[in-house]
């Protein structure tokens, strides 16, 4: 029983993760907390299967579910590449509110357009990952999407890290991360370090939404409600740390499993999760794995 | 000053400023446009203009969190439903209107209390966060637990006289007119002033006599109550609500929109922008099919409106009224920004009125040593930034306080204004200050000013004044809403302190101007005026000179004495013009890293050669002739020009 609460937590955490590295990563990057990336997640995947159906715009391609996560991969990150050229940049010397209540009209606009341009129709959901089918692990019945979350977690974040500490752009990265003037005085190019934060961002949330958002219906904002147990465990973990994001999301996949169940919970995982969050940030602002920088 | 800058007094000058003609127009079509809006559209539209009403109040008072106290909440929309269910649960019961109205707002203002605890601790985004964890949890409790919302009883019920949905629009609009009067009126009152100096200087509010802390908490509180009301007048419009659609993150979102559009701190951008995001798009002459386009729409807005206007709609209406001023009445004039010379005479007697101050008598008392600094250490990590210093300050004394950058000077200030880790002790009038909470310093009868200007720049010089004696309006905060107790006495005796200190100053003409427009010369003299309007017996002054042209940096020392002369101040001031301290102080310590090198009067002090050296560096000193400095070029800038040379220490070109 606890094994298999155990399970089905891990997995739900991976998927939060995701989303999780994603505003981590644009946070360390451009020092804004975005709370539009769930919605740029959904909005990508819901494109991609729009389009899947009734062909591409201008074109009229038709696509195979394979070409649609694919699709909805470059949507996300072209998403993230215009809205870093064109609403982020512009602000980046803004005060850091400024900056967050930008990124709540980005996921506002994205929530309501995906209502207005999408049908959605429970039926026709799209279904990259057969939803009927579970899979036994260790007793743990789990969907095909969350037996492969924690191993896609496992590949993008590991090389994600790879990239981050072995190549000259990763190096340029956590220089313009710890202190972008200077980063620019040695001739680092800031601007695309920017610009990567958000594309790779765009990029992971669709990821995550691929993950997530099948399961359930076209609901504006259930990303960006999902975003906040990615936020929950981001804040766990260090706002300023990949291995901070992960760790805390899985600590917030479990919480949440393991209060939901029991009768100690009196508002499901959300109030468990509430109650994580607000111990951290009295008891160490900046996370578990954070830097001092992460307590903002 | 030349004379031709000042402006001639206008004896019986009009009591109106003619200036003001064109707002007041404007607030009187604004309201003639919200009495007039059931009439536009049908009367199935006037569910959604109730609705705006609601949203505007609970927009309003997130405007108070947001813009006034800079504090960021994400569940406003959740707090408005705990003002609705809480009208709903209390009228199913079977109150009356006004008891579910005051039952939400006071629910609301406690939960919204409880919402605001963590911005103790943590702050900024963190803090946004942890009320985002809130609004999640709040609709979560509401979904899991449906009895929360009243869901199953008869809810509440409007009374007969409100049963048309047109007379609940007016009755909606008086309450929407009251949260304005409200929320105009905190701005005029100490609460109002502390949320500011919290959003500003928060750090340094406590030498005004604002403990941060309880000033956050309030400021959470009258949002929270604002959103209550707003909450029970949606719930008496509904009945029983059906859906949390209102009170879920969405609508949060669009709650801090509604701010950020509308623009800061104007009441009537706000309601603007609380009509288009709120009910617009569901209006009967918008097509159903395209109501969540023009949602769209208004959400591009807000970028945009961050992105190249983040005045708001507020803003331009500023802008369209100083515009048509302009265009009616010519350019307004601007008044001189440097203080005017003031009458001798009439100074005298403000400074004597300004000596008065009510405190009680114990702390009046006249003892000789106002401050005992004994053993006082400072040490942040590794760094020993003041180590065992030990000063005495006697009553009308002007003690210099000397020594190269990062030796220790205001550190020093900082351990006695309680913003430092102290250990050791400072006695001000025989109360032990280490420890204390640095809020009661002023009530004391201590002030200071900051090397870079502890003042709210956004606000006017007079309300800085007002921010400045904090101390002495000591009213609680909801019967100065209403004016009541000793609110009214207490506010005409501040108002009153900071219209002397301002004639004193020279400043009376400037006393609406926004603080942060002037020269920094003049923002300097404010903020001792300020300092000096709390009423102290010690004036900590760092580095006043710092910032000053020459000549008003050489008019300095003449202020000093005034201040101890005139007004019975006792100074510790911080100087690096060592002629300045030679000229005025009778006293004088020398730090150097943290300790002691030399204390006594100007002229002994000075004389030292490790003082001399402190200052000069190594090898300044020409050993053969004693006491005689060798400057080089580059270092000449330390001395003033023209400055009496003091005898001990004659500064001369190598």
């Amino acid at each position: 029983m606890f094994l298999e609460e155990l399970i089905r937590g891990l997995s739900l955490g991976s998927a939060y993760a995701l989303l999780a590295v994603a505003v981590v990563l644009v946070f360390t990057g451009t020092r804004t907390l975005s709370v539009a990336m769930g919605e740029i997640g959904a909005f990508s995947f819901y494109a991609a299967n729009d389009w899947r159906l009734d062909g591409l715009p201008l074109v009229g391609w038709r696509y195979g579910v394979p070409t649609m996560l694919l699709v909805a991969c470059l949507v996300g990150a072209a998403m993230g590449l215009l809205i870093e050229r064109f609403i982020m940049r512009p602000l980046v010397a803004r005060a850091p509110l400024d900056k967050l209540i930008a990124t709540l009209a980005i996921a506002l606009s994205l929530a309501l357009l995906e209502l207005n341009l999408f049908s959605f129709d429970p039926i026709q959901a799209p279904v990259p990952f057969a939803q009927g089918t579970f899979y036994d692990v260790f007793g743990a019945e789990l969907t095909s999407a969350q037996l492969l979350a924690p191993p896609v977690l496992l590949v993008t974040v590991g090389s994600l890290y790879a990239f981050l500490t072995k190549t000259k752009f990763g190096l340029a990265t956590r220089a313009t991360t710890s202190d972008p003037d200077v980063a620019r005085l040695l001739g680092v190019k800031v601007n695309r370090v920017y610009l990567f934060a958000w594309v790779v961002g765009g990029l992971l949330a669709v990821i995550a939404a691929l993950l997530t958002a099948p399961a359930t219906s076209l609901i504006p904002f259930n990303q960006t409600t999902l975003l906040l147990r990615s936020l929950a465990g981001a804040i766990i973990g260090g706002l300023d740390s990949l291995t901070g994001a992960v760790v805390g999301c899985l600590i917030v996949g479990v919480v949440s499993t393991l209060f939901q169940a029991t009768p100690l919970s009196f508002a499901g995982a959300d109030g468990s999760i509430l109650l994580l969050v607000l111990v951290t940030l009295l008891v160490r602002p900046r996370g578990l794995f954070g830097s001092p920088r992460a307590a903002f | 000053m030349p004379p031709s800058s000042r402006r001639p007094r206008q004896p019986g000058a009009p009591a109106i400023d003619k200036r003001s003609i064109v707002r007041y127009v404007g607030i009187t079509l604004f309201i003639l446009l919200l009495l007039s809006l059931p009439q536009f559209g049908t009367g199935a539209d006037l569910i959604y203009k109730n609705l705006f009403l609601s949203t505007a109040i609970v927009a309003l008072g997130l405007d108070v969190l947001i813009g006034r106290t800079g504090q960021l909440s994400l569940c406003q929309g959740a707090l408005f439903g705990v003002g609705c269910f809480t009208a709903v649960q209390v009228g199913a019961a079977g109150a009356p209107w006004p008891v579910a109205f005051l039952a939400a707002v006071a629910f609301t203002a406690l939960v919204s209390t409880i919402v605001g605890l963590p911005s103790l601790r943590i702050r900024g985004l963190q803090v946004a966060v942890a009320t985002l964890a809130f609004q999640i949890f709040l609709i979560s409790l509401s979904s899991t637990k449906p009895e929360i919302k009243g869901i199953g009883t008869e809810g509440i019920t409007r009374p007969e006289y409100l049963e048309s949905d047109q007379r609940y629009y007016y009755f909606g609009l008086v309450f929407l007119g009251l949260t304005v009067l409200l929320v105009h009126r905190i701005r005029s009152t100490r609460s109002g002033r502390m949320f500011v100096s919290v959003r500003d200087v928060e750090e340094r509010s406590g030498s005004f006599g604002i403990a941060s802390g309880p000033a956050k908490l309030l400021a959470y509180a009258f949002a929270g109550g604002i959103a209550g009301l707003g909450g029970a007048l949606y719930a008496l419009q509904i009945g029983t609500p059906n859906d949390v659609s209102p009170f879920n993150l969405q609508a949060s979102l669009i709650l801090v929109a509604i701010t950020v559009i509308g623009g800061a701190m104007s009441s009537m951008g706000i309601i603007v922008a609380a009509f288009f995001f709120s009910a617009f798009a569901s209006l009967s002459y918008i097509p159903t099919d395209k109501s969540t386009l023009v949602q769209v729409l208004f959400a591009l807005l807000l970028v945009l409106n961050i992105l190249v206007y983040p005045r708001g709609v507020g803003g331009s209406f500023t802008d369209l009224k100083d515009q048509l001023n302009k265009l009616v009445f010519g350019p307004a004039p601007r008044p001189s920004p440097r203080p005017e010379t003031t009458d001798a005479v009439a100074a005298a007697s403000n400074a004597m009125a300004l000596r008065k101050t009510p405190r009680p008598l114990r702390e009046r008392l006249p003892t000789s040593t106002l401050l005992v600094a004994t053993d006082v250490t400072v040490q942040y990590g590794g760094v020993r930034a003041l180590d065992h210093f030990t000063a005495e300050v006697r009553r009308g004394e002007i003690v210099g306080l000397i020594g190269a950058n990062g030796a220790g000077k205001s550190t020093f200030f900082n351990a006695v204004s309680g913003l430092a880790p102290v250990t050791g002790s400072i006695v001000f009038r025989g109360q032990e200050l280490v420890g204390a909470p640095p809020a009661i310093r002023s009530r004391l009868g201590l002030a200071r000013t900051w090397q870079d200007m502890g003042l709210v720049r956004a606000d006017t010089v007079r309300d800085n004044l007002l921010l400045a004696q904090a101390w002495m309006a000591r009213y609680p905060a909801a019967p100065g809403l209403l004016g009541l107790f000793s609110a009214l006495p207490d506010e005409r005796l501040v108002r009153h302190r900071a219209d002397l200190a301002l004639e004193l100053f020279g400043l009376s003409h400037l006393k609406d101007e926004r603080l942060g427009d002037l020269p920094y010369g003049t923002m300097r003299t404010v903020e001792i005026a300020a300092a000096v309007s709390s009423g102290p017996d010690l004036l900590l002054l760092d580095e006043a000179s710092a910032g000053l042209t020459p000549e008003e940096a050489h008019q300095l020392g003449d202020r000093f004495s005034a201040l101890r002369d005139e007004l019975g101040l006792t100074l510790v001031v911080i100087e690096h013009h060592v002629p300045l301290i030679a000229g005025v102080c009778d006293y004088c310590y020398c730090l150097e890293s943290g300790a002691l090198i030399a204390e006594g009067t100007p002229a002994e002090v000075t004389a030292q050669p490790r003082v001399v050296e402190s200052f000069l560096g190594k090898g300044s000193i020409d050993r053969s002739t004693d006491h005689h400095v060798v400057v080089t070029d580059d270092l000449v800038d330390d001395a003033v020009e023209g400055s009496p040379v003091d005898d001990g220490l004659e500064v001369a070109r190598a």
